[in-house]
């Protein structure tokens, strides 16, 4: 069988990429001895990093499936999301999001509109293999932005040499009657290869435990249940192609990932609104307007070169991040009554955002007696255009550049010593962007009409030195770590530039040109200890920001470039966070197994406007309690589970304007699975039940809690994956079986 | 050795779990409120306003702590865009074409360091507007920062 991994090739990750992703077999040739190696990787990973690592399945994501890949990651301690709707989520670690959680994809920075709460993450969690989450500070490698913490979506395995198959995944989901498919072919000569996947899903609206919401005091009574114009669908394209051998590897990694859903229908906003039910009403599957459109299209070329004790990594990008969001157009403040015809803008395009961004990374990764060292190089290219007729950020482009060298030191067998320090400049001009309407202002007295200037040129630039020193220490069954670090980001065009209304917050949004980057010292630790049956690990963390950036929300209203709205005012404020994470896992009986993972979050301002208010978004504290079952039932079934979680969230009390504060809840969700073979494939079936009972609760960090809508009712997910195998070395297969 | 290590390593975590404040900054979460039932506030929701005529905008502002400013928005809804914030709806007339709409945005100022306030300002509609269906929103802050918004239909008649 083709497995041809070294020990010495595993550990070869250093800081990031472990070269193992290109020596390990496909998982489907063979399954256990997969799983079993990756586990120890898994371990092995855990026990050589000072940082806070969990590393992600894909056989993870199968069981749990979610509406988009961040609702799927919600189970780990530490791990939420900010979302709207069922299928749009972006990533929440530790209380931190937006820009100051970097996603890493195949080795290359995402970047779309992270800033904005109803954006969701422009990644097709079936094209992932392999997820890395790092909650805490890494910005010494990842640069600006990565003061929360990384999900590192890993390039798919590649293909053992001569084969050539494939799957196919199926899923089916009944709350949002949500149907979907991914099929997968790769295929592998001796040193060429391919991996192809086509995902497509549909869903409809989805359906909430009431047949009546509130948007203020207004009663809006649902359909069926149905939370009006919340369907979409989405589409992903992924082609890997390359070259590998023993030393070398070129690969291209080109996808394409479409999205587009509607927003409900009865808001915008926080801003009520008029609609025609009947025509809502006809079908849970059409989506009208607000809505919002992404493609994201992305180029990535990577290679690795072993010569010696080096190891050379590249990668190349390119990605284009194309939003479109639609609306009626409603003439907000002072926009004229009736949308001039000879405006260009088409009349339902409220707003568009056109990302290119290009990027390059460089590594060397030595081995210097008891040093592994790395140094790295950074560089990325944005250019940010706008269009619609609102107006929320100018357009701009920015270059940044970054220069990391970090070591581990072996120090002895139980001792790992860790220190890296880096080296950034930013450079961000922003362009000047003018209303197409008049405004009516005050100048000395007299009201006059005229065009206002919403943002001005600008020309930034930044520098950051940031470091990070860790140890791990690894004594049989306890293995403990600890990291201190500094991190930062450079502030992004909307905090330096916004002078925009977004007319459904009722809120003026106002940059500042002068902010200065973000910086965060954050102290890590964590303990864990294995034994046989059972395992323990707590994970307390400590951060200080001394300048984060905030939007505050002030007493004022501006009736000026306001347009009578709340001024939302970009200020910069001590910060102070702790929290943790626990997790402990029983085995009480050969099939029963037990785990507790709980998180605690608090957070504080320590200066400024808001001095003793916590952030906006902190997730309540929050606890999941499971149980899981993995009987033997035959040789036939294999790898058998019936699993329950528990999940309680306390009460979120401690809020910020414009925040309300959520109730607590109680949830149940099942999962159950099995495997089977059927003409030599191993077919895999998931089921789930998320929110079993169908409780009516409310989640703090979604984004339709300001308006007071519930979360999804009860679901029942349907998930099947068929792989199969076209060609192979007869001796593969007879491996297998 | 062994156990010292796991002894003190413990003690290190408890210690950093521990480090939570006993005492919590008072902190102000209620959201101010617009009052529009006293027998002098003026519009209620469905009301009818003259053309060409003034009337008092007249409404009770509450806060716990302190009340921040507050600012109206008077627009046309012709297109029955937006639905109010209140339980009662009204009769709208049929979906229609502006001209020229009647547009208010006006912001005021609410002395300092007061819990309640009762606004009273004169707002005059001109002769020559639209006639028909608008809203009047309200817009009230605190001085942390909480909004309240209430949006209320109103007719406006000759």
């Amino acid at each position: 069988m083709g497995q041809s991994s070294k020990p010495s090739e595993i550990t070869a990750g250093g800081n990031d990429r472990p070269l193992h992703d290109t020596i390990k077999s496909y998982p489907l040739i063979n399954e256990l001895q997969e799983v079993t190696i990756t586990r120890s990787i898994v371990e092995l990973r855990k026990k050589t990093e000072s940082m806070n690592i969990e590393t992600v399945s894909s056989t993870f994501i199968r069981r749990n499936l979610g509406g988009s890949l961040m609702k799927s990651l919600e189970r780990f301690p530490g791990i939420k999301t900010i979302g709207i709707g069922s299928g749009q989520s972006k990533p929440l670690i530790r209380g931190l999001g937006f820009n100051r959680v970097v996603v890493i994809d195949n080795g290359v920075k995402h970047e779309g509109q992270q800033w904005g709460a109803d954006h969701g993450l422009e990644i097709d969690q079936f094209a992932a293999d392999e997820i890395e989450l790092i909650k805490g500070a890494a910005s010494f490698i990842y640069g600006s932005g990565a003061i929360g913490g990384i999900i590192d979506v890993k390039p798919p395995h590649i293909p053992a040499p001569q084969t050539l198959g494939g799957s196919i995944d199926l899923i089916g989901k009944t709350n949002n009657n949500l149907y979907g498919t991914s099929v997968n072919l790769f295929g592998r000569k001796q040193h060429l290869f391919f991996d192809a996947r086509l995902t497509y899903q549909s869903y409809g609206d989805y359906r909430v435990p009431t047949d009546r919401v509130y948007v203020y005091n207004y009663a809006v009574d649902l359909y069926k249940n149905y939370l009006r114009n919340t369907a979409g669908h989405e589409s992903g394209l992924h082609f890997n192609a390359g070259y590998i051998d023993d030393h070398f590897s070129n690969i291209f990694y080109i996808s394409n990932t479409r999205m587009k859903s509607g927003f409900f229908a009865n808001a915008h906003g926080l801003e009520p609104r008029n609609i025609n039910a009947e025509l809502h009403d006809v079908s849970p599957r059409d989506i009208l307007m607000p809505s919002q459109e992404v493609n994201h299209f992305k180029i990535i070329n990577r290679s690795v070169y072993q010569l010696g004790v080096h190891q050379y990594e590249a990668e190349l990008s390119y990605q284009n991040n194309f939003r479109q969001e639609f609306s009626q157009y409603i003439n907000h403040g002072y926009m004229p009554p009736v949308y001039p015809d000879t405006m260009r803008i088409p009349i339902n395009l409220e707003r568009e955002f056109d990302k290119q961004v290009y990027s390059l990374n460089l590594r060397d990764q030595m081995v210097l007696g008891k040093h592994r060292l790395t140094v790295g190089l950074n560089g990325e290219y944005q250019q940010n255009d706008i269009n619609g007729w609102t107006f929320l950020i100018p357009a701009f482009k920015q270059t940044t550049g970054g220069i990391f060298i970090y070591d581990k030191f072996q120090l002895n067998d139980r001792m790992l010593l860790h220190g890296a320090i880096r080296y950034d400049y930013a450079r961000i001009r922003m362009y000047k962007y003018t209303d197409w309407f008049n405004s009516e202002i005050n100048e000395g007295g007299n009201m006059i009409s005229q065009n206002l200037v919403r943002a001005s040129d600008l020309n930034r630039s930044f520098h950051s030195l940031v470091w990070s020193a860790g140890l791990n220490y690894n004594l049989g069954k306890i293995a403990f770590k600890a990291n201190v670090g500094k991190s930062f980001r450079v502030p992004i065009a909307k905090e330096l530039g916004a002078n925009g209304v977004n007319y459904h917050y009722f809120s003026y949004e106002r940059g500042d040109s002068a902010l200065s980057p973000e910086q965060s010292y954050q102290a890590d630790l964590s303990l864990g200890w294995n034994e046989q049956n059972w395992s323990v690990q707590v994970s307390p963390f400590y951060n200080y920001f001394p300048n984060y950036i905030y939007l505050n929300p002030t007493a004022d209203h501006d009736y000026y470039y306001g347009a009578g709205n709340q001024v939302f005012q970009y200020a910069q404020s001590q910060i102070m966070r702790y929290g943790g994470e626990i997790q402990l896992k029983w085995k009480f009986l050969k099939n029963l197994s037990t785990e507790l993972l709980g998180e605690y979050l608090y957070s504080e301002q320590l200066s400024g406007d808001k001095k003793g208010y916590t952030l906006p978004f902190s997730p309540p504290v929050t606890g999941l309690l499971n149980f899981t079952w993995s009987p033997e039932i035959n040789s036939l079934l294999k790898n058998n589970y019936l699993s329950l979680d528990y999940r309680v969230a306390a009460a979120q009390n401690n809020i910020v304007p414009p925040e309300k504060k959520t109730p607590g809840y109680q949830i149940v969700n099942v999962q159950a699975g099995t495997e089977f073979n059927l003409y030599g494939q191993q077919i895999m079936v998931s089921l789930q039940a998320q929110n079993l009972l169908n409780t009516r609760y409310m989640n703090h960090t979604s984004f339709y809690r300001l308006i007071e809508l519930p979360e999804a009712g009860r679901s029942i997910i349907l998930a099947l994956k068929i792989p199969f195998l076209i060609g192979s070395p007869t001796m593969n297969i007879n491996n297998n079986n | 050795m062994k156990k010292q290590l796991t002894g003190l390593f413990l003690i290190l975590v408890m210690a950093i779990s521990a480090c939570k404040k006993d005492s919590q900054p008072e902190i102000d979460t209620e959201y101010p409120e617009i009052d529009i039932t006293g027998t002098n506030a003026f519009p209620k929701q469905c009301a009818t306003i003259k053309r060409g005529e003034t009337f008092i905008f007249s409404v009770i502002l509450q806060d716990n702590a302190e009340l921040g400013s507050i600012s109206i928005d008077i627009h046309h809804n012709f297109d029955q865009h937006t639905h109010s914030t209140e339980v009662k709806s009204c009769d709208l007339d049929p979906i229609k074409i502006p001209e020229n709409p009647f547009l208010l945005i006006q912001s005021y100022d609410i002395p300092e360091n007061l819990k309640v306030f009762e606004i009273e300002q004169e707002v005059s509609v001109p002769v020559g507007v639209d006639l028909g269906d608008y809203h009047f929103m309200i817009r009230l802050t605190d001085k942390e920062g909480w909004q309240t918004i209430k949006g209320l239909s109103i007719k406006i008649t000759d």
